[in-house]
């Protein structure tokens, strides 16, 4: 017997331990969240795409993400009291969900389903691809009082990528011109050698990060790049440049070379390999997921996990030694701060070098800077280059925009045609 | 003895109507049934079921395998498996129209545009977002506040010369506008082509995102709405296949994958074709 049960295949949950790694990661930062005020230090606001975090680090300025507390908040359930709050204050119900549940969030009086944010010192404005943000975190400053930082970024503009000197420069010098205005708010001295070693971490973890997400070329893929990759890119924004970020993408890899060595993955077997483009659905995200996985459907390879930095792309490297200037390309080189034909070549790129069988394109009503062009991003997949695409729609964080039994029609759907392709019949 | 011939049926459970089709071991079309679906699916695919059996006067034990397709497909407890009524309209409106390459299905709650391949197999789909516009909700809500059936709809509308601009995408506020326009004097068959102009607008633009490739079939339960079919036509430039059965295409697609997949399933092959 005993025999019996060593030489039994080792279940999928002894290589899922990176999860619980992450969530318990996230619990420890909302608790340094939660308490910051009352242990004297000072929180800053800062959006996902192009967060300068390590200037925050320096400062020991706790970071706060509204997007992140959002979804957390969405995922868990929460959504529909502060998205009724956030509408009965005025918001379109068109509106985005993120910024809706963000300002009804900061409204005196109310509490969240992760507790009650603490309100802003500082509010980082880099709204790199979206001009909504703006808006809202004026309406933040309306509502706290707290001083807003403004780093402007430049919109990529060239089909190929490029981007000239003096974007980066430009985008540089404000984050150099910020800095006064961190001592001010944080108290604290800007010390050199702290920031270079902070970004020094930040740089091996988006090395390990690259490393992780890049094994989903590997066949089979031993991950699910787009529903388990939306747990393991939360460390790269909460926590980058600690040690404690390094460990987890340390772990994570590990992880998921042991999985490739024996084999396991996040289906029983991999049937199709897909790429996905768009925001996850939140208040339904297993559900969601679960209408991928009873196909055996693994994601290889999605663009949205990238939202915390294009580092799958040669576009920024994170560097100690010329740290403004490599933190300005990163923030240029946000996912939605690109031109829709980059964002159309890099979906193509993902389903050449990941030998991907089809896209899935999730449409978000909440957020045009995402959802905008992805109708002809589907057309030029589907016509031009003769790759099976889906569009599905629904929303982030807003429970009312998600329809089950439609969506699920449609993916449905769509696996019998990719199962006509790969000549299994289908039917 | 004569052994008994052995049958597969198709029911399709779908938002308004429920439908079924019987195919005997030839794939030949020999029973069809309709009826609503109302508020117990369960009970409405039983029924339809039972009809389609006892207009075909064959026993259940007679069908060899039953395919469910529709909103409703995984709630028919008697099917052996569920295709999604995508791939099962783009079967049918092959299986009656052979030269079908595009394929637009609109029923009670959903439009579907669908490219399909000679051999009647999805190449690509679009459907219409979660809102009723450009469905025959849209009809069907019109319809009642004029208090006319859905046939008469349809027929009335031919008479018109002069179509009024339905300028409302949106199925509810719709309603409201038929009223109106009615009021401001327009002609009722006026308004009413022009609710059909409406939804055959956004109709298009779901082909047109699929590509429109002749010859286009029409199915679903739209398709035998006759100012529709003129509508789609003028704006089309272009004659639509529709016949009386279209609207059982979902059903009789089902009932043509329940022959494939028994034959698949047993090996028998298509001998008997």
């Amino acid at each position: 017997m005993a025999e019996a049960a060593s030489s039994a295949p080792l279940s999928f949950d002894n290589f899922d331990k990176a999860k619980r790694m992450q969530g318990e990661l996230t619990k420890r930062y909302f608790q340094r969240l939660l308490t910051a005020k009352e242990q004297g230090r000072k929180v800053g606001y800062a959006f996902v795409m192009a967060n300068p975090i390590e200037l925050f680090n320096v400062f020991d300025i706790v970071p706060l993400y509204p997007e992140i507390t959002s979804l957390n908040i969405s995922y868990r359930g929460g959504a529909p009291p502060l998205i009724s709050l956030s509408e009965e204050m005025g918001y379109s119900t068109d509106a985005c969900g993120y910024v809706k549940m963000g300002v009804a969030s900061v409204t005196e009086g109310t509490s969240t389903s992760i507790g009650v944010l603490p309100k802003p010192d500082v509010l980082l404005l880099t709204f790199s691809g979206c001009q909504i943000y703006i808006h809202w975190w004026e309406q933040l400053h309306y509502q706290t009082g707290a001083e807003v930082l403004v780093v402007d970024v430049p919109y990529v503009r060239e089909r190929d990528g490029k981007v000239p000197s003096h974007d980066v420069k430009y985008v540089a010098s404000q984050l150099e011109e910020s800095i006064p205005q961190l001592e001010r708010v944080s108290g604290k001295k800007f010390r050199e050698e702290e920031f270079r070693e902070t970004m020094r971490l930040s740089a091996e973890a988006w090395d390990l990060w690259r490393k992780c997400i890049e094994m989903g070329k590997l066949t089979p893929c031993p991950m699910d790049a787009y529903f388990e990759a939306i747990y393991y890119m939360a460390p790269i924004t909460i926590a980058r440049g600690t040690q404690e970020c390094v460990d987890f993408y340390r772990f994570l890899l590990d992880e998921l070379n042991a999985r490739a060595e024996h084999g396991v993955g996040p289906t029983k077997k991999e049937e199709y390999r897909l790429v996905y483009e768009g925001v996850p659905n939140y208040p339904f995200f297993k559900n969601f997921w679960g209408l991928f996985r009873e196909h055996n459907a693994r994601g290889v390879a999605a663009t949205y996990p990238k939202v915390a930095g294009m580092i799958d792309t040669d576009s920024f490297r994170i560097n100690p030694d010329r740290p403004f200037e490599s933190l300005a390309e990163y923030m240029i080189h946000a996912y939605c701060n690109w031109n829709m034909p980059m964002r159309t070549d890099l979906i193509e790129k993902y389903v050449r070098d990941y030998r991907a069988d089809g896209v899935v394109i999730h449409s978000i009503k909440s957020c045009r800077s995402f959802s905008m062009g992805q109708g002809d991003i589907r057309e030029h997949l589907a016509k031009d280059l003769d790759i099976p695409t889906l569009l599905i729609e629904s929303d982030h964080v807003d429970p009312r925009y998600y329809s089950e039994a439609q969506t699920r029609n449609r993916v449905d759907a769509f696996f019998e045609t990719l199962a006509l392709r790969k000549g299994g019949g289908g039917n | 003895m004569q052994a008994l011939r052995t049958y597969f049926a198709g029911i399709d459970a779908g938002s308004t109507y429920t439908k079924g089709a019987l195919v005997d071991d030839r794939g030949a079309l020999v029973e069809t049934t309709v009826d609503m679906t109302g508020i117990n699916i369960v009970t409405a695919t039983k029924k339809a079921y039972a009809q389609l059996l006892e207009k075909a006067g064959v026993s259940e034990g007679q069908v060899a395998y039953v395919i469910g397709t529709g909103y409703g497909r995984y709630r028919i407890t008697f099917g052996n498996t569920q295709v999604t009524e995508i791939s099962c309209h783009a079967k049918g409106a092959h299986a009656l129209f052979p030269g079908t390459r595009t394929v637009l299905d609109m029923g009670g709650q959903d439009t579907k545009a669908i490219r399909v391949n000679d051999r009647g197999e999805v190449v690509d789909f679009c459907m219409n977002d979660k809102c009723a516009a450009g469905t025959g909700r849209f009809i069907e809500g019109s319809a009642r506040v004029l208090g006319l059936s859905l046939k008469q709809v349809g027929t009335l509308s031919m008479n018109s010369s002069n179509p009024v601009k339905v300028s409302s995408t949106c199925a509810v506020f719709a309603e409201t506008e038929t009223q109106e326009q009615l009021a401001w004097g327009n002609k009722l068959e006026d308004v009413l082509y022009g609710i059909h102009v409406s939804i055959a607008t956004r109709s298009i633009g779901l082909l047109r995102r699929v590509g429109i490739d002749p010859e286009i079939t029409f199915t679903g339960g739209v398709s035998q709405n006759p100012g529709m079919i003129r509508c789609l036509e003028e704006q089309l430039g272009q004659k639509l296949n529709t016949s009386p059965l279209t609207n059982f295409c979902g059903a009789l697609g089902a009932a043509l994958f329940a022959r494939e997949k028994y034959e698949n399933t047993t090996g028998t092959g298509r001998s008997a074709a």
